[in-house]
């Protein structure tokens, strides 16, 4: 899935971070992001996944390594272009809204880019369209419900037109419902063309959907890989506590049983691709 | 002059009654205010939301409700006092469509407190019978009042009725944010508008991480009896200032994320003053005015 052709968007190279005096979070992480590309990102709580997000976004700076968006290195006084250009939905809604109204609340980013009233309105509007929220506008966000807020932090980084969405762990603490929905706004925005990093624990979705996956463990990436060669790998998978995909234990089990050809490797990602795969007579 | 006055004051409170009632009538009153989490909110922020008179512009109505409260107050007038209290009571209620229960039960707290307070002002005690009315007690002295010091009482408590009526008009009309964003266009400092932003969102996340910690310490047994519950508060009241601060943390970072630079700059929306607000304003101000001057 690499494409090596292309320059990346977005370089990391061998950074390292540690909180006050404790002991390091981030141990040398290198990784490339080119447009375009669905990155799951998975690892056990604490494995520096948040913190790596944080890193990249310019929140926090590295004690070493060097952050490169689009050719060009960041150092101090280009922090806030990299701010602008990686976007982060945070996990948790309450802790990233900070504003009394909707409509406010999503213009916050745009109206740090000092743009002009005009196209701070115009993006402000376009984002609330694309949430699908444009009637809570004038509603005060301690008024909405868990994904309504969701729906608004999102809507806050869309408005931003960052060229990098990072979600840290959207599902958590959404309904199924509210879930959904969640996944039909980033199949839309796939569908686009943006370039978008997940932060899951949901191995599943990270299967569905990503093209890629990058597997964190102790402050360090273990595995960078498409997921199917990832959850192929059982050493790995047991280093990040991770387990396999549903539909991969599935297909596992037919292959075994003689259901399907040993060497068709057809491993359905989906209950389509499942329904498909078994429609074929397989 | 007076009588006149008079009437056309039962008059008009009959109107806005009626007009109510028509109102009241046509459309059963409805208005949803969301998703208020862990079953505590703050009544008067629901309230302002669901208010009609919301679009409003927030300028205008500061500055209808601060003439008339300093009208109210300046021309110590019972006849002003009553029109400011029918006028800002028929805003808020029947143009605002706020229910006229919730009305009256805000209004019951300053209203007791008026009460008790003219109460001293209307009765006196002297060793003499004085005044139109007393009442001799025990053979020592007398309690008394008189017309005179009955109707203080009642020019005092119609002049603070209506002085709060008139920030009710405003309060239960007006989100806080539009209020701040008053101050703002009148140049406050920029850190107390600021702070005065934040504390709001803030004080109804702090409100809902401490639902939490109660329901879970209740959950618990945490408030069987006196003892434990005291125990149970300090330890939430310490918990919650820990809880604060991680959040105050988190909600750092997550300003720095969208490129905050020390200024919170938010989109204001717009609501011009309509050219009829403007003339139903001055009339109603210039309505004080006469008459105070006919009742003078």
């Amino acid at each position: 899935m690499k494409n090596t052709i292309e320059q990346p968007i977005l370089q990391v190279k061998d950074i390292h971070f540690r909180y006050n005096d404790e002991k390091e979070t981030l141990k040398g992480i290198s990784l490339d992001i080119h447009e375009g590309e669905k990155i799951a990102v998975l690892g056990s709580n604490g494995a520096g996944k948040s913190t790596f997000f944080l890193n990249i976004n310019g929140v926090l700076k590295s004690s070493s390594g060097q952050i490169i968006y689009r050719g060009k290195t960041i150092d101090k006084k280009s922090l806030n272009e990299l701010r602008k250009n990686v976007g982060i939905v945070f996990q948790d809604a309450d802790n990233q809204i900070i504003a009394s109204t909707v409509e406010a609340e999503v213009s916050f980013g745009p109206m740090n880019l000092k743009l002009p009233r005009e196209e701070v309105v115009k993006r402000v509007d376009k984002a609330l369209r694309y949430m699908n929220i444009f009637d809570f506008k004038k509603r005060a966000p301690h008024y909405l419900s868990g994904g309504e807020k969701k729906r608004v932090s999102i809507a806050d980084i869309i408005a931003m037109e960052s060229e990098i969405i990072i979600f840290d762990e959207p599902t958590a603490a959404l309904d199924p419902l509210n879930a959904a929905m969640l996944e039909e706004v980033l199949g839309k925005m796939s569908e686009e063309g943006r370039t978008m990093l997940i932060s899951t624990h949901d191995v599943d979705f990270a299967y569905r959907w990503a093209d890629r996956a990058v597997v964190f463990s102790n402050g360090q990436i273990i595995a960078d890989d498409t997921p199917l060669n990832i959850f192929k790998q059982e050493d790995i998978l047991e280093q990040a506590s991770l387990k396999h995909p549903t539909m991969f234990d599935i297909y596992r089990i037919m292959e075994e049983n003689g259901m399907v050809p040993a060497d068709l490797g057809a491993y359905p990602r989906n209950i389509q691709e499942f329904q498909a795969m078994v429609g074929k007579g397989a | 002059m007076n009588t006149i006055i008079t009437i056309l004051l039962i008059l008009a409170a009959a109107a806005m009654f009626a007009h109510g009632f028509w109102k009241g009538r046509k459309n059963k009153h409805h208005f949803h205010i969301g998703h208020s989490h862990g079953g505590s909110s703050l009544d008067i922020d629901a309230l302002a939301y669901a208010s009609k008179l919301r679009n409003w512009n927030a300028g205008f109505k500061v500055l209808l409700a601060t003439a008339s409260l300093i009208l109210c107050i300046a021309f110590n007038n019972i006849y002003v006092s009553v029109a400011v209290i029918l006028m800002m009571g028929y805003l808020t209620v029947v143009i605002g469509e706020l229910e006229f229960d919730h009305y009256l039960s805000m209004m019951t707290i300053p209203i007791v407190f008026m009460v008790v307070g003219a109460i001293t002002i209307a009765i006196g005690y002297s060793l003499k019978p004085v005044g139109q009315y007393n009442l001799h007690v025990f053979n020592l002295f007398y309690i008394y009042c008189s017309n005179k010091s009955l109707l203080q009482a009642g020019v005092l408590i119609l002049k603070a009725l209506g002085a709060v009526s008139a920030l009710y008009m405003m309060t239960l009309t007006t989100p806080l944010t539009e209020l701040v964003s008053v101050l703002r266009k009148i140049h406050m400092p920029k850190l107390i508008v600021e702070l005065m932003n934040m504390i709001y969102r803030y004080i109804f996340i702090m409100l809902e991480t401490y639902t939490k910690l109660k329901n879970s310490a209740e959950s618990r047994l945490g408030y069987c009896d006196f003892r434990t519950s005291c125990y149970s508060f300090g330890n939430i009241a310490s918990n919650l200032f820990i809880v604060s601060l991680k959040k105050a943390n988190a909600y750092y970072n997550a300003l720095e994320a969208r490129c905050y630079d020390g200024e919170l700059n938010f989109l204001e929306d717009e609501k011009p003053v309509k050219s009829w607000q403007i003339v139903f304003g001055i009339c109603f101000i210039l309505g004080l005015v006469a008459i105070w001057l006919f009742t003078r």
